[in-house]
């Protein structure tokens, strides 16, 4: 996955600097409605009978009500917060265990991060929605977070350990072995740099990728465990009417959507790239 | 070429191997657990290790059938779905790649493509039923059995009207589905490659050289664009697998996929690990396939 492997279609540095800044405007205002959840939601979690049951998207209750009567604007949006709460838990654990790992393993003595970068690249080879179950699976739902991040890091730590393998190959590396600079300086220097330019696309990006995983999670039944529901448990609860009640589904499945594509924006993805 | 070729080979073997050392500790979690210690999963994971290298996977531990027989049985529902997918993908993928690889068609329809790719695939598999039912009074749910789409290949062939009908209902929305998660993969795949081919230095003094701009493409810059894309294989046959897992869950398609996420949650971990294993070894398969046959689809290029 290295930069010279896989070329980026050109896209005007100052057109994409545009886009970064529109997703991290979003995930600003996405963050600044979770932060308030409890004030815009007019309904407290979980709230039985706040409107008439199932009722469509209207000026009094803009998502419409569930089987239950819930709001389920209020109920979006306290299932947003748990999304991307437990979504930055998981790029965390991504960034750390792949995107920082990665970039030190690639400047390991004696082929221990070649050793590595093939294990990275044999845990990649499962889809990483099936990487997740499994971890869920060994440990139990709570994990949910810890593993979507798990399951996301091999492909963070291989494209993390190209990229610092393409670093190293370079003609400043190579001088400044060259000028007696030790390694361990040089991958200092790199880190703190790589840190600088590329930390909030890497954290974003993982983002994306742990959003998603945790979302299909808890549509699976591996993720988010009631009375909490994220917005994955929120649409999987939809599943059984949504084809009578779209708004049940679609309005939260419209929610994650806004969430995945402002971290994608923000990371500067290009168009169909995977997270 | 030789060279390329048994590296790559020794490559796939080596990641083969890691890939049944991965699924032998799953595997191991059959007949051990945590509370038994490390000691305990070493052994049991150096007996799995030892039973996998002798082509013996174990039984389920649900319906005490051999796990060989429970994956071999949903192999074909994912395969079928796999494959018509992937048709699909090269059927909408490909020329989406090449109209919106340059120039202002691109700019126009990037922000449509970003909100597609921001959509997760169980969201557009619930999508798509929504539509097929309101729309097609198509089947929402395969209920746990494919046959009809099984068969829709051989009632193609036997120009079986009824048997092809039934067989597309039942198949088209998981197969759109799949076909949409790899589309987006293969239009990626193709940009990133004509972009590579457009800044191409070569493409200039081919011109000096007399040979027209037609030539140029069709001679040297169409196999370096498809060496691009058949090398970057594995990623695009990752993206299928990964969402036709999710198509059998949304579509109750009896596959392979589905198969793991209910082995998992009965805690069957040798029908588990046997799984993971097949997925992992498809995805190698397709990079070893795609990486050689991009390096023969090169080579003359380079030769000349």
């Amino acid at each position: 996955m290295s930069a010279h492997a896989n070329p980026s279609p050109r896209t005007a540095p100052a057109l994409r600097a545009v886009i970064r800044a529109i997703g991290l405007i979003g995930l600003g205002g996405i963050a600044i409605a979770v932060g308030l959840a409890d004030v815009i939601a007019r309904a407290p979690v979980d709230a039985i009978g706040v409107g008439p049951s199932l009722a469509p998207p209207s000026q009094a209750f803009p998502f419409g009500t569930d089987l239950l009567g819930r709001d389920m604007f209020s109920e979006t949006l306290h299932a947003l917060a748990i999304t991307l709460g437990d979504a930055i838990v998981g790029a965390l654990v991504a960034v750390a265990l792949g995107g920082i790992f990665g970039f030190v393993a690639a400047r390991l003595p004696w082929r221990i991060g070649d050793g590595l970068r093939v294990v990275a690249g044999i845990l990649a080879a499962v889809p990483a929605l099936l990487l997740a179950i499994l971890f869920v699976g060994l440990t139990a739902r709570g994990f949910a977070p810890v593993a979507a991040g798990l399951a996301a890091a091999p492909f963070a730590f291989a494209r993390a350990f190209d990229r610092a393998r393409l670093l190293g190959a370079s003609h400043y590396a190579q001088y400044a072995r060259a000028s007696g600079i030790r390694s361990a300086t040089l991958l200092r220097r790199d880190l703190a740099y790589e840190v600088r330019d590329n930390f909030l696309s890497t954290v974003t990006r993982a983002l994306a990728a742990v959003a998603i995983t945790l979302a299909t999670l808890s549509f699976f039944g591996f993720g988010a465990v009631p009375p909490a529901r994220d917005l994955g448990l929120l649409i999987a609860s939809a599943r059984a009417g949504f084809l009578d009640a779209w708004w049940t589904a679609a309005c939260p499945a419209f929610t994650l959507m806004l969430l995945i594509l402002c971290a994608r924006l923000a990371a500067g993805l290009d168009e169909g790239e995977r997270p | 070429m030789w060279r390329f070729a048994l590296w790559q080979v020794g490559h796939f073997v080596l990641a083969l191997v890691g890939a049944g050392l991965l699924a032998a500790a799953v595997s191991a979690f059959a007949i051990t657990n945590a509370t038994q210690g490390m000691a305990a999963f070493s052994r049991a994971f150096a007996s799995r290790a030892a039973a996998f290298g002798t082509g013996h996977f174990g039984y389920s531990a649900i319906v005490a059938q051999s796990s060989s027989d429970l994956v071999l049985k949903g192999l074909a529902p994912t395969l079928t779905l796999i494959l018509w997918g992937a048709l699909i993908a090269l059927i909408v993928g490909a020329p989406l790649g090449i109209v919106f690889g340059r120039g202002p068609a691109r700019r126009a329809l990037a922000p449509l493509i970003q909100i597609v790719a921001a959509t997760p695939v169980f969201c557009v598999g619930l999508g798509l039923i929504w539509l097929a039912v309101h729309y097609a009074h198509w089947p929402a749910s395969a209920h746990g059995d494919a046959g009809a789409a099984l068969g829709l290949l051989p009632a193609i062939l036997q120009r079986n009207g009824g048997a092809i009908a039934s067989g597309f209902r039942l198949l088209l929305v998981p197969a759109l589905i799949v076909g949409a998660s790899g589309a987006a993969s293969l239009q990626l795949s193709l940009r990133r490659a004509a972009a590579e081919a457009g800044d191409a230095p070569y493409r200039q003094g081919l011109k000096l050289m007399g040979l027209s701009t037609l030539e140029i493409e069709r001679v040297y810059v169409a196999p370096q664009v498809i060496a691009g894309v058949l090398s970057n294989a594995g990623e695009i046959v990752l993206a299928l697998i990964s969402a036709a897992a999710i198509a059998e869950w949304v579509f109750d398609w009896p596959g392979d996929a589905v198969l793991f996420v209910k082995s998992v949650a009965l805690r069957d971990w040798n029908v588990a690990a046997l799984v993971l294993l097949l997925f992992a070894v498809i995805k190698l398969i397709a990079d070893l396939a795609g990486a050689l046959a991009a390096r023969a689809l090169a080579e003359p290029e380079r030769d000349a």
